[in-house]
Order: C-alpha cells, then structure tokens, then sequence
C-alpha cells in the first residue's frame, strides 16, 4: 500500500513540472493576475468615489498610478492562441478576442487612454475620483461587453 | 362552459373593460421596458439611467401585482388565468376570421401575459445583483449574493433582454393578428378603456 501511495505522489511530480511550464496556463495565470492588481486598484478608487472608504489624497493617487502603471503593460501578448474559453479551463476569456485581436487591443488602448493622467486626476478631493471611476469602468466595460464570459 | 366558439350567441355591448390604472400602468411598462432595453444596448457605459428605468419598472411590477388581486374583475389573476381545457376552447376559435369579443385577457393571451411579467421580475432580479467587474454598473444588491452568483447574473441578464424582445415580438405580432386577421383592435381599448364584448 505504502508502495503504491509513494509510486502515485512520485507520478504527480513531473506533472507538477509540467503545469509549470505550460505556456497557456501561465499565460492566464498571469492576466488574471494582472486584472487582480487592476481590481485591487479599481476598488480603492470606487471605494473613495462612493464614499464606502475615506478619501486620502497620497492613496487615490498611488492607486491611479497603480493604474497607469498596468494599463502601460502590454497585456494582449498574454492572450496566447489556444488559451481561450472552451479551448482550455479556467478562463472567461472568449475566443472572439482571436477573431478580432486589433479590436481587442483598440479596447484596452481605450483603458491606457482612461488612465493617462489619472494619478493626478484623482487628487484635490474626493468629488475627483467619481469621473475618473467612470473613465476606467467604461473602458472595462467596453471591452468585458464584448470579450469577457458572462458567469 | 362557453368558451368554445360554438357558442357565440349573446349581445354585443361596448363596456368599460380596463380601468384607468391598468391602462396608465401598460403605457407605462412600454415607455419603460423599450426605454430600458435601449439604454441596455446602447445607452452611455455609466448605466445609471438603465439602473432607473429599470427601477420604475420594478415599481410597476409591483403595482401589477398588487392590482392583480385587489382591482377591478378584468385586471384580476383569478379572472383571467385559466386552465389546459380553457385554453384549448379559446384556441379552437383563435383563427376564426371574426373578433374574439372576448371580456378581457383570453386563456391563451394570459400565459402571454404571464411570461412577460415574469421574464420582466427575472430580469428585474438579475439586473440588481450583476457585478459585470467594471466598478460603474454594480447592481445594488450584488453584494447580498456570492461572486459566482452576480457574475452569472450578467450573462442572464443578457439573456433575458433576448427573451423579452421575443416576447415583446410576439405579444405585437398577436395584436397586428387580431387587428388584421380577426378584425378586432385590440389597441384601443387599451387607450380608452371601452372594448366591445359578448355578453355570455
């Protein structure tokens, strides 16, 4: 028995190996990442917009800036081919994106256009942040609409 | 029973079939459900008159429901959802190229009326707890529901726009029917409250 228990825990170890190295799961594993960050960042600005968090000037800046900083990564070059919805588990990115990758990369030009100059957007109050909010959701939103799988 | 198409003796009067409110509440539900729907596809991407509209529309529902069982006889649920046997009466008779003169919601129309009203609640229920991850348009109630639940709640709520068109396509299709086929419109008396009947 133990034989065998140590036979299947030594099988799975080149397997873990392998997950490691696969290009398409670290491709996901490394925009989901990405969109944690921007989320992180989004929901501080949101939060001060919205008045559920306090409104401090050094950190709606910082976290614009967090913004500006991802929306200048170029995050299109990790949607590798065959890493989309229905190809491989564990993503909601939708295979339209490889129909149309211009598009998709115009849309998320259009989040690094929302961001430009947010950091100093957001400071000198709270009433700051709401515009700038809008700005960046509708660039989520204009790219989730079309390229993002609902549930 | 008489709801077969048999029997279609008895008078032909001019009565007052839907009360003020009703009337107000269905123009009402039109201005708000196309008002809404447009807004959802096309309307500016911070949602806030989406989230609005849909609001009256909630408010409406509510309204209906209400009505549904302390209005006047015709706006009742009781008075107009019937069983299969009804049902299957009123179809025999649906294609007659005469008016229904029917008193009110048919067996047939009131599932029509049914699914719309449901479809609307559902979609009333998606559209308060979706969190489409943009940060704008969170539904007000997303936070009351798991993740997984309020991003599912987005593509329902997708969905159920499809299935509202549909039903909003039938239900004026049945009315250009009505209007064209079995020379009865049906519009009118939806405006001004006085519909012609048989009395049975």
């Amino acid at each position: 028995m133990r034989l065998i228990l140590t036979a299947a825990a030594l099988a799975t170890i080149p397997l873990a190996a392998i997950a490691q190295d696969d290009p398409i799961r670290n491709t996901i594993e490394a925009r989901q990442g990405f969109y944690k960050m921007l989320a992180i960042n989004m929901g501080t600005l949101a939060g001060m917009a919205k008045g559920d968090i306090e409104y401090d000037e050094t950190g709606a800046s910082l976290a614009a800036a967090n913004i500006e900083a991802l929306a200048g990564y170029d995050l299109p070059s990790l949607f590798l081919e065959g890493s989309a919805s229905g190809e491989v588990d564990g993503t909601a990115a939708l295979p339209d994106i490889w129909e149309d990758m211009d598009d998709f990369r115009a849309k998320f030009d259009g989040l690094r256009e929302a961001a430009a100059g947010a950091s100093t957007a957001v400071t000198g109050g709270a009433g700051n942040v709401g515009p700038v909010v809008g700005k960046l959701g509708g660039a989520c939103k204009a790219c989730h609409d079309d390229y993002r799988e609902k549930g | 029973m008489s709801d077969g198409p048999v029997k279609q003796m008895g008078a032909i009067d001019e009565v007052r079939l839907w009360d003020p409110l009703l009337r107000a509440f269905h123009w009402l539900l039109v201005l708000f459900v196309v008002t809404s729907w447009l807004l959802g596809k096309f309307g500016p991407d911070q949602m806030t008159l989406h989230f609005w509209s849909g609001y009256v529309v909630a408010g409406l529902l509510i309204f209906r429901l209400v009505w549904g069982f302390v209005g006047p006889p015709p706006a009742r649920f009781s008075h107009f959802i019937r069983g299969p046997g009804a049902i299957a009466g009123y179809m025999r008779g649906m294609f007659l190229r005469q008016p229904s003169y029917w008193p009110g919601h048919n067996p047939l129309g009131a599932l029509s009326v049914i699914a719309m009203l449901a479809a609307l609640a559902a979609q009333i229920t998606t559209g308060l707890i979706s969190d489409p991850d943009d940060y704008i348009n969170v539904g007000p109630l997303a936070s009351y529901v798991s993740s997984a639940t309020r991003s599912k709640a987005v593509g329902w709520h997708g969905l159920g726009s499809t299935l509202i068109l549909l039903l909003v396509l039938i239900h004026v299709a049945v009315i250009l029917f009505y209007r064209f086929w079995k020379h009865e419109n049906l519009v009118k008396p939806m405006i001004t409250g006085k519909k012609l009947i048989r009395r049975r």
